[in-house]
């Protein structure tokens, strides 16, 4: 499975800063069994429309394979079926503690991608994109 | 009241069950009976179901004739599946002079009803006075709006009525976190025993009591109905070789609001701190909720915190056939680790479960143990007793002691089980008994202080 959660949905001076990373991982019903490999993918954008979250994710997620789990916050509450059919890959939300412990694991190295992507541009990075 | 033979008659509670379907989503028959299973719980009749296909109204959740039909029939209460406003609650009640509740309130209502301990009383209190809180404040203002009599209209009763509420929930909690201690104190004592905690967890009427007191061959009240349990039994369960104590907890519900879960916390905290947790799942629940009940324990127990490993009791094997047992396993597969098929009523499976519990519990271990011939190593001796398992005791110059148990509660034993880090370094404790020699000494090894 590929847990995802994309950190930074919120305006810093009218821009986006959002790292969205992706973990996938074996995961049993009880917890993360074994982290296989992580993306993390830095983006800047104007707004936070679905367009723009699905776009993110898609590329987080590239050439890991799996099913995606995302939490439901980050994708609108929209129904399962339409985010497979938008991603176009096979996506749920989380359902057992594992599941949760993932996504969870995916929010913590996003949230550091995301601090760190914010001090170089402190240190006057102008882009942390691509 | 009496009736005409002169039994007493206790006046009969009824309600009519109100539904709201989406108009883009289906109602799921599960739903129905969930509320009716409710409602029949906390003890009402119910006189009739009404469903409405539309979105949801500002003023009284459905349409008003539906809402009108349903107070025809004249019921006590108004019992709707979908959540309330406090608006809606207020416009209902004065519109059709029908109080009506949702059903967080039926839950509430019910936990109300049975609530025999201090500590559950309290707990469902807080949850009440928490659920309660913002509609005081929406109807007090609303009713003042219309400068109705009982209020002065000076604006000072809503608040202070507001703050009572505030500062009785902030008694309450500082009375939980007391009992919440005192439950830490008594769980930190029954470790130091030697006891595995074990908890059960799972849907409400999952069979969690029944399975209890097959386990631990008690006589808790346990009823085909939705919260039989409130309050946590704790029980000491003599399984082969290892003795464990078991612990029956209050059952989860789909959509369990936080606010309850929060209230519950000194309940819950039986299962978050436990060594194993049983999470039972009622496997004759119709294929199409059964994912989504074991989904919302996973939720629960996730909330709660408890990172216990499980072990999944598929429980009431009996009602279904294999084949159906078999196909409903398969769908619980990445929901339900080490499950275990198990009829608690019929008493099946129940060797399976106990092999599967003991597999799950920290490990035991074996250690050979020298104390001084001494009164201080007779002390240590009588402590080891309590806490481990003696396999053999030879007294010479020194007392030499071969047990079983878990490494760090032996360690604690020997100890005073004053340092918790005893675990980290036996070989430095204080005193002049010798340390425990980590596994037993197998046949060829060199002898223990390398003589």
């Amino acid at each position: 499975m590929v847990a995802v959660d994309i950190s930074g949905r919120h305006a810093v001076a009218g821009r986006y800063i959002m790292v969205s990373a992706s973990v996938a991982a074996r995961i049993s019903p009880e917890g993360v069994e074994r982290t296989r490999r992580m993306r993390l993918v830095p983006r800047v954008a104007e707004s936070v429309d679905m367009e723009v979250v699905i776009g993110l994710m898609e590329e987080s997620v590239r050439g890991l394979s799996g099913v995606v789990l995302a939490e439901r916050g980050d994708l609108y509450n929209l129904e399962r079926w339409r985010v497979e059919s938008i991603l176009g890959r096979e996506f749920k939300y989380p359902e057992s503690r594992g599941e949760r412990r993932a996504v969870e694991l995916a929010h913590h190295a996003s949230f550091a991608g995301r601090r760190l992507a914010l001090r170089l541009m402190d240190e006057g990075w102008e882009s942390v994109e691509g | 009241m009496r009736d005409e033979g002169g039994r007493s008659m206790r006046r009969e509670k009824t309600a009519v069950l109100l539904f709201r379907e989406d108009p883009r989503e289906d109602l799921r028959p599960e739903e129905v009976t969930e509320l009716r299973g409710l409602a029949e719980a906390a003890g009402y009749t119910v006189l009739a179901e009404v469903f409405q296909r539309r979105g949801r109204d500002r003023r009284f959740q459905l349409g008003r004739g539906k809402v009108v039909e349903a107070a025809s029939l004249g019921p006590n209460k108004l019992i709707f599946n979908e959540p309330l406003s406090p608006g809606q609650i207020f416009n209902i009640g004065k519109e059709f002079e029908i109080p009506p509740m949702d059903r967080f309130n039926l839950i509430l209502e019910i936990f109300a009803s049975r609530a025999s301990t201090r500590e559950a009383k309290l707990q469902v209190e807080l949850a009440r006075l928490s659920y309660e809180a913002p509609f005081v404040r929406t109807i007090e203002s609303l009713k003042k709006l219309s400068e109705r009599p009982g209020y002065r209209g000076s604006g000072s009763y809503d608040v202070s009525m507001y703050r009572d509420i505030k500062g009785r929930m902030a008694k309450i909690r500082a009375e939980l976190r007391a009992v919440e201690e005192t439950g830490v104190r008594r769980r930190e004592r029954r470790r130091k025993l030697g006891f595995d905690l074990v908890a059960l967890a799972g849907y409400t009427n999952a069979g969690k009591s029944t399975l209890f007191n097959r386990l631990a061959e008690e006589t808790v009240a346990a009823k085909d109905q939705p919260f039989t349990t409130l309050s946590p039994t704790t029980r000491a369960v003599a399984a082969r070789d290892r003795r464990f104590l078991l612990t029956d907890t209050v059952g989860f519900i789909d959509d369990l609001p936080l606010f309850l879960i929060k209230a519950f916390r000194s309940t819950l905290a039986e299962i978050v701190e436990a060594d194993l947790v049983l999470l039972v799942v009622d496997l004759s629940d119709p294929p199409e909720v059964l994912r989504e009940r074991v989904a919302s324990c996973h939720e629960a127990l996730w909330d709660c915190g408890c990172y216990a490993p499980l072990v999944s009791v598929l429980n009431k094997v009996d009602r279904i056939t294999p084949e159906e047992a078999e196909e409903r396993c398969r769908l619980l597969e990445d929901l339900a680790p080490t499950p275990v098929l198990v009829s608690a009523r019929e008493g099946l499976g129940l060797e399976a479960l106990l092999d599967a519990i003991l597999e799950k519990l920290p490990p035991l271990e074996e250690f050979l143990v020298r104390l001084p011939a001494s009164e201080a190593g007779m002390g240590q001796l009588s402590r080891l007793y309590e806490v481990a398992e003696p396999l053999e005791v030879r007294y010479g110059e020194e007392v030499e002691v071969l047990l079983r148990g878990r490494r760090e509660i032996v360690a604690k034993a020997l100890r005073g089980a004053e340092r918790p880090e005893a675990d980290q370094d036996m070989d430095d404790r204080s005193g002049a008994a010798t340390a425990p020699e980590g596994r037993r000494p197998k046949p060829g090894d060199p002898p223990p202080d390398g003589e």
